[in-house]
């Protein structure tokens, strides 16, 4: 952004910012009648450490939760397909090059296929 | 062990311009966004607890004040399942993902005969739009291929058709998802995406009636007023649809409310579609408009290996191949044990187990349900009530022998009319997972 733009959005941010905090005055009270779901805080740290692991975190935690990465088990190949999905489906940008390799490679070796589903059936008897 | 202030809210309170640089301009210059109209947006709406209007306007790098002020929650349990926290809401539901809010009932909670709205399920797809204060004043849209175009308010099709109540059972499309191996992309449901509540409404034929469908039209296309979760209002979370046979079902309804209150908007109150039998996304929350087209529906939810199933078995993990996929339409059959619960421990010298559940089987009925304690060895049959009105499930109820102290499973199967049975594992693997309904198991500790 060059100077001259900067300027004009410092002066329409301030506008922008009274009518953001009014409209939430009214979206709260409406809300207390019947409230809406907040979801929990993540930080990269919630997830397991590896290179490219924050840039997977940023990348892909903007639209929803990163526990919904998280929680997938998918092979090289269809983490592949999934970012692609996600700019066609979904409209995230582009992931490219360096940037995408170093993802890919987070979310193939942090969330390979599982072994033991994580939702089948388990022995509740057996402590884990 | 010091924490790094890092979570999304944090960045954009410490460093907002890095913040939005972190998400939103990875790459080059190329995409830089001088205002947040993308996915932070919906983020941060969503930690706010509601949609931020005028996010068209909202500069890059801004934070909302409610947003500075919220304090972030703490951070998420690392064992067990996260349990829903939500006003009206049952304490037992389990979380799968609370952006979007995606929470599943366990089994044993689907133990009543007509499903409490603090029970029932939640999907989401995108971020739900903020309450409405006079939900009379909310709008339909019927256009397309029809004679004479619509837009209809709640108050009128609440003055002007005949409200009807049917106990009906909504079942998410990915229901059974976690059961498929290897792990099938998606939010990993157990047998809790589904729920059998009191809908009341009217019917959508008597609606399109109105409006006069065309020999052309042949399918519906549903829209929401839910905002994509990347906050962009240029796209639709889901727009999904039917054939125009299943959509004149008398069945098919324009809901208001769900056992016999207003609907809530987490439930797509003011107003939503219920199509039963069919996977629930073609059941639009918040419905706000019904174009009728003169071919199948290709909006987005509809394509792909989105909501279909393979036409013929493929590998399961392979890469599939496109042509071989047809629409999911009605779900397939299901039983679910909802009494014990799974885990349950019963007093020594116990000798028969006193067995609950429920089956339904999409557009179909359950001819029968068979329940075993031995693998599989003998079946026994349960006692099955017929549904009240089609589409409402059918619970059922079994007292079986059991020889000893000990650990014993409980299986259930449920065959539909046609005697097509629940298999053993998941079967008929695709990427996204649906259509997964193997028996149900519960464990039990005698002793
Ligand atoms: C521009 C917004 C956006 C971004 C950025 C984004 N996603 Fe998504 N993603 C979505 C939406 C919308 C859904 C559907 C959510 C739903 O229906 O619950 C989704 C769903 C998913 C799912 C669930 C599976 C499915 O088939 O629906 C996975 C896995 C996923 N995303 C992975 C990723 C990964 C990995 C990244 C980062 C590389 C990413 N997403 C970034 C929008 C986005």
């Amino acid at each position: 952004m060059n100077t001259k733009k900067r300027a004009a959005f410092a002066v329409r941010s301030l506008f922008a910012g009274l009518l953001v905090v009014v409209a939430f005055a009214g979206v709260s009270a409406i809300a207390q009648q019947q409230p809406q779901f907040v979801p929990q805080a993540e930080d990269p740290d919630n997830f397991p450490a590896g290179p490219g692991r924050d840039d997977a975190f940023y990348a892909c935690a903007g639209c929803h939760a990163f526990r919904l990465v998280a929680n997938q088990g998918l092979t090289r190949e269809r983490w592949n397909e999934t970012i692609n999905y996600m700019t066609e489906r979904h409209g995230m940008p582009k992931l490219e090059g360096k940037d995408r390799e170093l993802i890919l490679n987070y979310l193939a070796k942090t969330y390979p296929p599982k072994q033991e589903q994580n939702r089948q059936f388990q022995n509740p008897f057996l402590k884990q | 062990m010091k924490k790094r202030e890092r979570s999304l809210e944090e960045l954009y309170r410490d460093d907002p311009e890095r913040a939005d640089a972190l998400l939103y301009n990875r790459k080059t210059g190329t995409s830089r966004r001088g205002f947040l109209g993308g996915a932070g947006v919906a983020a941060m709406g969503a930690m706010v607890g509601g949609t931020i209007p005028f996010s068209q306007n909202m500069p890059a790098g801004f934070v909302p004040a409610a947003f500075a002020q919220a304090t972030p929650p703490a951070p998420p349990e690392k064992k067990g399942p996260q349990l829903l926290d939500f006003p009206g809401k049952d304490k037992n539901l389990v979380v799968l993902g609370d952006r979007p809010l995606v929470a599943e009932t366990p089994e044993s909670l689907l133990d009543d005969d007509t499903t409490p709205t603090a029970k029932f399920f939640i999907r989401n797809n995108g971020n739900p739009p903020a309450t409405v204060a006079a939900p009379d004043t909310w709008k339909l849209a019927i256009d397309g291929e029809v004679n004479k175009p619509l837009e209809i308010s709640l108050g009128d099709l609440k003055k002007n058709y005949k409200p009807q109540t049917l106990r009906m059972v909504l079942e998410c499309g990915g229901n059974g998802r976690g059961f498929f191996s290897p792990t099938a992309r998606g939010n990993q449901w157990n047998n809790g995406g589904a729920g059998c509540a009191e809908w009341t409404g009217v019917s959508l034929a008597d609606v399109l009636k109105t409006a006069g469908v065309k020999p052309s039209g042949v399918y519906t296309a549903n829209y929401g007023a839910d905002a994509h979760l990347s906050g962009d209002p240029k796209q639709l979370t889901l727009s999904r649809g039917v054939r125009m046979a299943k959509a004149m079902e008398p069945q098919s309804l324009l809901v208001w409310a769900m056992n016999g209150k207003p609907l809530e908007n987490v439930h797509g109150g003011p107003l939503r579609l219920i199509i039963p039998g069919w996977a629930g996304s073609v059941s639009h929350k918040w419905v706000t408009k019904i174009t009728i087209r003169d071919k199948e529906h290709d909006g987005p939810g509809m394509l792909g290996t989105n909501y279909r199933v393979p036409i013929n078995p493929m590998v399961p993990g392979a890469k599939e191949d496109p042509k071989n996929f047809r629409i999911l339409e009605s779900m397939l059959v299901r039983s679910i044990i909802t009494s014990p619960a799974n885990g349950s421990k019963l007093a020594a010298g116990t000798r028969e187990l006193k067995l609950r559940g429920a089956s339904w089987a999409g557009d179909l009925t359950v001819k029968q349900v068979e329940v075993s304690v031995d693998f599989g060895q003998t079946w026994v049959r349960v006692n099955l009530n017929p549904p009240k009105n089609k589409f409402d499930w059918q619970r059922w109820t079994a007292n079986v022998k059991v020889p000893s102290d000990g650990y014993y499973e409980v299986w259930a199967k449920a065959t539909d009319q046609n005697g097509k049975a629940q298999p053993h594992v998941a079967a008929n693997w695709n990427p996204q997972g649906y259509g997964s309904n193997p028996f149900h198991r519960v464990a039990v500790l005698i002793g």
